[in-house]
């Protein structure tokens, strides 16, 4: 050994999200929330305990079939939005139904449709830079939606909007994304939009603080 | 695969970057392998024209085509005295003065056939006949040495030199020698013009010494092995016995390794490997690094390391297509400009294939690079923002 301390990013996490939920993840910077979402979305193996998502026990399975069910299973909304620059906004929705084996001409027609439903009929062929902040992220939860996965988790899908933009991609989630019984996790520092929450986790130094229904209740 | 053309191509900087590293390389790689092959494939010119002998018979010592070690006529007739042996028959080949009309002297490469049969002649003819080296001191001259060692000063001042024509004469050593035709051969290794003519002119044209007969050709029985006629003759006469394709080995050989021509070329090979790679391989590298997040964010979406490398597969072969058949194409195009031009350029298939292979290796080196950054992309990148 180094002779470095140890720290573990999580401490004694015992949490269950239910389906058709809108579960938030709030707490400072650091405190463990992205490690945790890492987990819940299987791209990060905890050492030692259990995560189960949709029966599936993560550390049971082999990395190619935890891609591939992450793959049709999960969907993604990234902080930075994480659109490839080059590609116009239809394309970069219809990536997870390519990666799912779909047919291009199929896929970018689930695609624009879905875009449709987001509010952007007409610029499917846009390329992200042609697009706003608040247009960028409605892209990018068209593309955590177009394989109709059954969890979407969103990382800070605010943090770059504006209070009227903020809220209506939080209406759009409720309206949209929360169809068929879907369970959305949210990371996120936004005190703006906890009112959309079913339910939210406060973190602190790796350890869940609190889990309340009541926004006012949050301490 | 779509998204991946998409990502390389989208980024028009980067990727012009990335194709112009390969586009160098192929090109400089292809371009003096071909002024390589093209100057050692002179040094054996005569033996491309001369396709008549089955052997070449020679003095021991002889190391290459110009490596001149004359032997005594009597060898002549041990030769012809061999059991296999169908026709022998001699050979001038030395390197003499021609003085030319305006008085000025020329190095000349002068071929001596045999008197009788004429063997051993230039394989075109643009004006004239071989047979017509009968005719009173009859010498044919090659087409690129008549148009510049040899052409003469046009009476208008500042005009074109004139070639000879038939019926201009020369002076070799003395003796007078009357252009009889034109004729057209492969370029020497030493630019020298050539002159044929029969080979007892010849030995009126050379110095006086004991020894001037430089080669015996041989004509093998039909069905009979060349290689054992051509052990047999050197084991009863002791001279060296070769065949084309041996004799023109030894002599590349010999250039090879008594001149600088290979490390230099060699040199300019590597270098434009070593560019082309480093170029493609930062560029291609500095692409992937660019779009770390994003395969990062696929790999989160579900895309498994198989696809990806595949992606990178793809860009890199798109890379080094575009980039081989660019730069291989402007060698080509460089090849086919100066065809008709004294420049040793020559473009086999082989170095086409050479050529694909060094872009290939480039591509790889690039794609491998990329290839272990994404392999061991840690996908909570794309949690980390900005």
């Amino acid at each position: 050994m180094s002779g470095q301390t140890v720290t573990p990013a999580l401490r004694g996490i015992d949490l269950e999200i239910n389906q058709g939920e809108l579960f938030m993840l709030v707490g400072p910077s650091g405190c463990g929330k992205t490690t945790l979402i890492s987990i819940l979305a299987g791209i990060l193996l905890q050492d030692t305990g259990t995560c189960t998502v949709l029966g599936q026990n993560f550390k049971e399975m082999k990395d190619s079939a935890r891609t591939a069910f992450r793959g049709a299973t999960l969907g993604f909304v990234f902080q930075a939005y994480n659109l490839i620059p080059t590609l116009t906004a239809v394309e970069n929705v219809s990536i997870p139904l390519l990666l799912l084996g779909t047919p291009r001409a199929e896929a970018e027609a689930r695609a624009a449709a879905v875009l449709a439903k987001v509010g952007l009929a007409g610029r499917e062929r846009s390329r992200p830079a042609q697009l706003s902040g608040g247009q960028q992220q409605r892209v990018a939860i068209a593309r955590a939606l177009v394989h109709n996965p059954q969890v979407i988790v969103c990382d800070e899908p605010t943090s770059a909007l504006d209070k009227d933009a903020g809220h209506n991609v939080m209406e759009l989630f409720r309206e949209v994304a929360m169809d068929d019984n879907r369970t959305l996790v949210i990371v996120t520092h936004d005190n703006r939009i906890f009112q959309f929450a079913d339910r939210i986790a406060v973190m602190s130094d790796g350890k869940i603080e609190q889990i309340t229904s009541d926004v006012t209740n949050l301490h | 695969m779509h998204i991946a053309i998409k990502m390389l191509v989208g980024n028009r900087g980067k990727y012009f970057g990335m194709v112009f590293g390969v586009f160098l390389s192929a090109m400089i790689i292809t371009q003096q392998s071909s002024i390589f092959t093209g100057l050692i494939s002179r040094t054996f010119g005569f033996l491309t024209d001369t396709t008549y002998p089955d052997i070449w018979v020679m003095d021991p010592m002889v190391q290459y085509v110009d490596d001149f070690k004359p032997m005594t006529d009597t060898k002549l007739l041990q030769v012809r005295g061999i059991d296999g042996v169908a026709s022998a028959v001699p050979l001038y080949k030395g390197v003499l003065r021609a003085r030319l009309e305006d008085g000025s002297f020329q190095q000349t490469n002068v071929i001596g056939l045999d008197d009788a049969s004429l063997t051993g002649g230039p394989p075109v003819m643009l004006a004239g006949s071989v047979a017509d080296l009968r005719k009173s001191d009859g010498i044919i001259v090659d087409e690129a040495g008549n148009n510049k060692r040899f052409a003469k000063k046009n009476p208008i001042p500042g005009g074109p030199k004139i070639p000879l024509a038939i019926g201009d004469t020369l002076e070799i050593n003395d003796k007078r020698g009357v252009v009889v035709g034109i004729a057209r051969v492969q370029r020497t290794f030493q630019t020298n013009p050539v002159i044929y003519t029969t080979y007892s002119r010849a030995m009126s044209f050379a110095p006086k010494e004991r020894k001037l007969l430089t080669y015996i050709l041989v004509k093998v029985h039909p069905g009979t092995a060349i290689e054992t006629v051509a052990t047999r003759i050197t084991k009863l006469t002791g001279l060296q016995a070769l065949t084309n394709a041996q004799f023109s080995d030894s002599t590349v050989t010999y250039f090879l390794k008594n001149t600088g021509i290979p490390i230099n070329f060699g040199i300019a090979v590597i270098l434009g490997l070593i560019i082309g790679t480093a170029i493609c391989g930062q560029t291609f590298y500095g692409f992937t690094l660019d779009n770390v997040r994003y395969f990062g964010a696929l790999k989160a979406m579900g895309a498994s390391n198989v696809v990806l490398l595949k992606m990178i597969f793809l860009q890199a072969l798109l890379v080094g297509l575009i980039g081989y058949g660019s730069g291989t194409g402007v060698a080509s195009l460089f090849y086919f400009l100066s065809k008709n031009s004294e420049l040793a350029f020559r473009l086999p298939w082989q170095i086409l294939a050479i050529t694909g292979c060094a872009v290939t290796f480039t591509c790889l080196i690039a794609a491998l690079l990329s290839m272990l950054k994404v392999i061991f992309l840690e996908p909570a990148i794309v949690f980390k923002g900005e």
